[in-house]
């Protein structure tokens, strides 16, 4: 699926353009040929330019529409300690202005025309994306590049954007009460400073931050051997190929990535910690299961189960804790996949310390109950079911499939093995279930943490 | 005076070389190509053409409208019934909504919790809504299971049982969520507006609040239910990868035995626009800002005026550029965000402007938010702004169309207010008909400066800052009339 394309050579004679075009698009049509053996409801090309940007395209012509995802591989475990929130000011810096579109003027422009767009840090990605009428795609990548290789980075941008970061910190310490024990779990959950510090940083962190690191993050990250651009929508691939060489061909190649730490996995803290809040309304606990799978197919298994345990009104532990012991007020969770682990997490939420009682131990027996006892075909088929259509509802809009294959690009490094990707989940059998909650949920990879009330 | 001038422009002209001059003396360092200094011109946009609706009725008399969509292995449904917060009795408003979330809480072969296993094991997702004129149960499942989506579908419609203990759980939970929601300023000015615009209306029932629910019972549900949910009172919609014989087989194969009869119909007028201007305060003890909302009786849903006025709504009040968010916020620094919306029923609809500010500056929000209506009214739009618009409203419509759910949903709206088939493909076209003329006509047909204007804050911090207005009629969060004051006169 992967192309090369070197074009320097051929730039000086149109007509010369032409005819290699017609050569490409050949090319084009046999990667397409293969697309459509491997069964992906949509078709997706790939090439990289020679600055190392990875281009991934999908044509559609449903709508007349585009949505344009464009993916720095860089997030908050890329982050020093005394820095934190670096990854989410430079998100932020973004909208500040480049040399050639003024502050938020990205915005305006894309709102003018219809248009909407947001932009997301994580503690591995920062994208950013939009969606436009499709005749303004080139309005789009002129934005983009713009900002990627001439962003303006002065004082008065930095500070204004600090002063609406403290901001919003504080802002969602008092929108969530549970934001700061939620931070506590994560330092007892994940070992290593690169994973465990929170992508909105701290008030003390972000005003350390001086406009020499943020120029150096820039530089280092913000480069097209670092980042994936995707473009789906009701453009010719061709025509959106020559606009995407044409704006972000000639921004230099940037040095080498910096690799992120890995993650202590030995380091374990595992057991029982407790923490006095005196902001939460209401006692609960956070637990988590944390391994380094073993074998591939792991995270398959891992994913259906999370449907058997959790997802949906039928779910286990939806129908022990809410509609038969009625113990909890709230809970919610998941499995959370990092590069070299994966995680199990919940969050639940009682009327009193009786009931945080009675609801660990509920959801326990529940964890147990899988261990021992065969998932019945019925409700193995009903979580599968559940899966698939979440799995398909992540391609079902032209910004959503523009993310999902990003997302595939940058945790996999290829789209290769995506067209097999959903019936390896649906393969997922009941003697699979058995061997990934058996391996994994052990007390050895546990950690709980009960929020007590001051 | 001449000679002045050309020395000024001489002198600009020598400036303007002395900076070109420094421009290319130092930027060829960080070399820049051409195209990129100004924003590249749209190509031109393509037609919009969105899948062919086509429709039928079975014998009983519901109809089926099916569009084909490719791409995702899913089926969106919606089940509409005329059967909106306006059929509720008088005396028990929310009983719409009420039954219609019942439907799923059990049927003559299925529990409540049989129900969502079963929508959960066809991967479904499912949906109860009811709106003024009707309610629509919404069903998105995977593809391979229409039958098993029609058969549960259809246990909920046809042989619903209403168990005790479900209204009981149902009126509690209802109960709750409506008091959490009468703690949000903008419900409570919604409702509020509402409730005085349609004073005299049965388009009022939709404001009921949490004291209703009590009074609900099986008998009413009931009654209810066997007064509208009939099929001759429906409408279904599909969308997915299918046609519409065979759509028209399977429906008619699991609804077939949905039995019709005549339906008892109450006409509903065209409610009256408001023709004086009043101000009300509903006081929301711990509110911390002021909300605004001003609106009037504008046109139902399906009218000429539609297009134009979308585009007018669109000039005042649709986004972060239009006037209202750039005079509000932008220039005035009033409002956290002041916007213009239209609702829209099968009676009438409701044009509205809706504004957070400072309660400081209440006053002054409300006399520039009527500033702005009555510029678009006293002069004529010019054309940059209307074209922009329009770019806006022809750029963002795809994107409501996108999911098979919210096409659906368009659909939907489509029959219930029989717009006809090709509404929504004519979109496009219709909106690029609007002049600044048709928007300036548009403008002169509605009363849209005697609105009312409602304020919700916290009386004990906002009183002060009311002086200025001649009379303010004071409610208390439920709607009740506490008293009138007039400027000078004491409380």
């Amino acid at each position: 699926m992967m192309i090369r394309c070197n074009f320097r050579k051929h730039r000086i004679c149109p007509t010369k353009v032409a005819l290699i075009w017609s050569f490409f698009s050949l090319l084009m049509i046999s990667s397409l040929q293969a697309q459509e053996q491997a069964e992906l409801p949509f078709p997706v090309y790939h090439f990289q330019l020679r600055n190392g940007l990875q281009v991934i395209l999908s044509e559609d012509n449903s709508l007349p529409i585009v949505s344009v995802v464009i993916a720095y591989n860089v997030g908050s475990i890329h982050e020093q300690q005394g820095k934190t929130g670096l990854a989410y000011l430079m998100e932020n810096l973004m909208f500040q202005g480049s040399s050639n579109v003024s502050r938020m003027q990205h915005i305006l422009y894309i709102n003018r025309i219809g248009g909407t767009l947001n932009a997301a840090t994580t503690e591995e990605k920062t994208i950013f994306f939009q969606t436009v009428p499709s005749n303004q795609l080139a309005l789009v990548l002129w934005l983009e590049s713009d900002r990627m290789k001439f962003l303006e980075i002065k004082d008065s941008n930095v500070e204004r954007v600090k002063d609406s970061l403290v901001e919003e910190i504080q802002h969602r310490k008092t929108a969530d009460p549970y934001l700061e024990s939620s931070f506590i779990f994560d330092k007892l959950f994940y070992p290593s400073f690169a994973h465990n510090h929170p992508v909105i940083g701290t008030r003390e962190d972000l005003r350390g931050i001086t406009i020499e690191d943020i120029k150096s993050f820039y530089s280092t990250f913000y480069v097209p051997n670092n980042a994936v651009l995707c473009v789906v929508g009701n453009v010719k691939r061709r025509r959106a190929e020559e606009l995407i060489r044409k704006y972000f061909e000639s921004i230099p190649k940037g040095k080498d990535i910096p690799s992120p730490p890995p993650v202590e996995s030995d380091q374990k803290k595992r057991g029982s910690y407790t923490h006095e809040d005196s902001i939460a309304p209401l006692p609960g606990f956070f637990l988590g299961y944390r391994f380094a799978p073993r074998h591939p197919g792991d995270f398959f298994s891992l994913s259906i189960l999370n449907y058997i345990l959790l997802r949906g009104k039928s779910s286990r532990l939806h129908k022990r804790l809410y509609k038969r012991e009625r113990i909890v007020f709230d809970f919610n969770g998941g499995i959370e996949k990092r590069k070299d682990f994966a995680a199990f997490k919940l969050f639940v939420l009682c009327n009193n310390e009786i009931m945080v009682e009675r609801s660990l131990r509920a959801i326990l027996s529940e964890i147990n109950r899988l261990k021992t006892a065969h998932v019945s075909d019925r409700e193995l088929t009903k979580s599968k079911n559940m899966f698939k259509m979440d799995y398909v509802s992540q391609y079902a809009t032209f910004l959503e499939r523009a993310l999902f294959l990003t997302d595939i690009y940058l945790t996999q490094g290829t789209l290769e093995r995506l067209p097999a990707e959903l019936n390896r989940y649906l393969g997922v059998s009941a003697i699979d279930i058995i061997g990934v909650i058996n391996r994994y949920f052990i007390s050895d990879n546990r950690i709980v943490l009960n929020i007590k009330i001051k | 005076m001449k000679t002045l001038e050309q020395k000024l422009r001489r002198r600009r002209f020598q400036g303007l070389f002395f900076i070109l001059a420094f421009v290319i003396f130092v930027f060829p360092l960080q070399s820049q190509e051409r195209y990129r200094r100004s924003p590249p011109f749209p190509e031109p946009l393509d037609e919009l053409k969105l899948p062919k609706i086509e429709s039928f009725s079975l014998s009983n008399g519901l109809r089926i409208a099916v569009a084909r969509r490719e791409g995702l292995p899913l089926i969106s449904l919606q089940l509409v019934v005329m059967a909106g917060e306006s059929h509720s009795p008088e005396k028990l408003p929310g009983l719409a909504t009420f039954t219609a979330t019942m439907l799923t809480k059990g049927s003559f072969e299925l529990s409540s919790s049989r129900i969502e296993e079963i929508i959960e094991s066809v991967g479904g997702n499912f949906s109860v809504s009811t709106f003024l004129d009707y309610s629509v149960f919404a069903f998105t499942f995977l593809e391979e299971y229409l039958d098993e989506a029609l058969d549960v579908l259809s246990k909920m419609i046809l042989v619903p049982i209403f168990p005790r203990r479900e209204i009981d759980n149902e009126k509690r939970i209802l109960f709750y969520e409506l008091r959490r929601k009468g703690t949000d300023p903008e419900f409570a000015a919604h409702n509020q507006l509402f409730r005085i615009l349609f004073h005299d209306h049965p388009y009022k029932k939709a404001t009921y609040t949490e004291d209703f629910i009590r009074n609900i019972s099986y008998k009413e549900i009931l009654d209810f239910y066997n007064q509208h949910y009939l099929p001759n009172n429906a409408h279904l919609v599909l969308v997915g990868d299918l046609n519409l014989p065979t759509a028209v087989r399977k429906v008619s194969h699991y609804l077939n035995t949905w039995r019709n009869k005549e339906i008892e119909r109450h006409f509903i007028p065209a409610p009256e626009p408001s023709e004086a201007k009043r101000i009300c305060l509903v006081d929301l003890p711990g509110a911390e800002d002021s909300t605004i909302y001003i609106g009037n009786v504008v046109f139902p849903k399906k009218s000429q005026d539609f297009f134009p006025f979308i585009v007018l709504n669109q000039v005042l009040g649709g986004t972060t550029n239009s006037r209202l968010f750039m005079n509000l916020r932008e220039s005035k620094g009033y409002a956290y965000f002041a916007f213009s919306e239209v609702e829209l029923f099968k009676r009438s609809g409701v044009f509205l402007v809706k504004a957070k500010v400072r309660p400081e500056v209440v006053y002054l929000s409300v006399k520039e938010s009527l500033k702005e209506i009555e510029n678009i009214i006293k002069e004529e739009i010019t054309n940059f702004e209307i074209e922009q618009a329009k770019s806006y409203l022809i750029g963002n419509f795809p994107l409501q169309v996108e999911t098979f759910e919210s096409f659906c949903s368009r659909i939907t709206e489509a029959q219930a207010f029989a717009l006809g088939n090709e509404f929504w493909n004519d979109y496009y076209k219709n909106i690029m008909l609007i002049s600044s003329e048709k928007v300036f006509e548009v403008a002169q047909k509605y009363p849209l400066l005697t609105p009312v204007v409602i304020i919700v804050a916290d009386k004990t911090k906002i009183m002060e800052h009311l002086s200025d207005f001649e009379e303010i009629e004071v409610y208390d969060s439920r709607g009740q009339l506490q008293y009138t004051q007039k400027k000078g006169v004491e409380e």
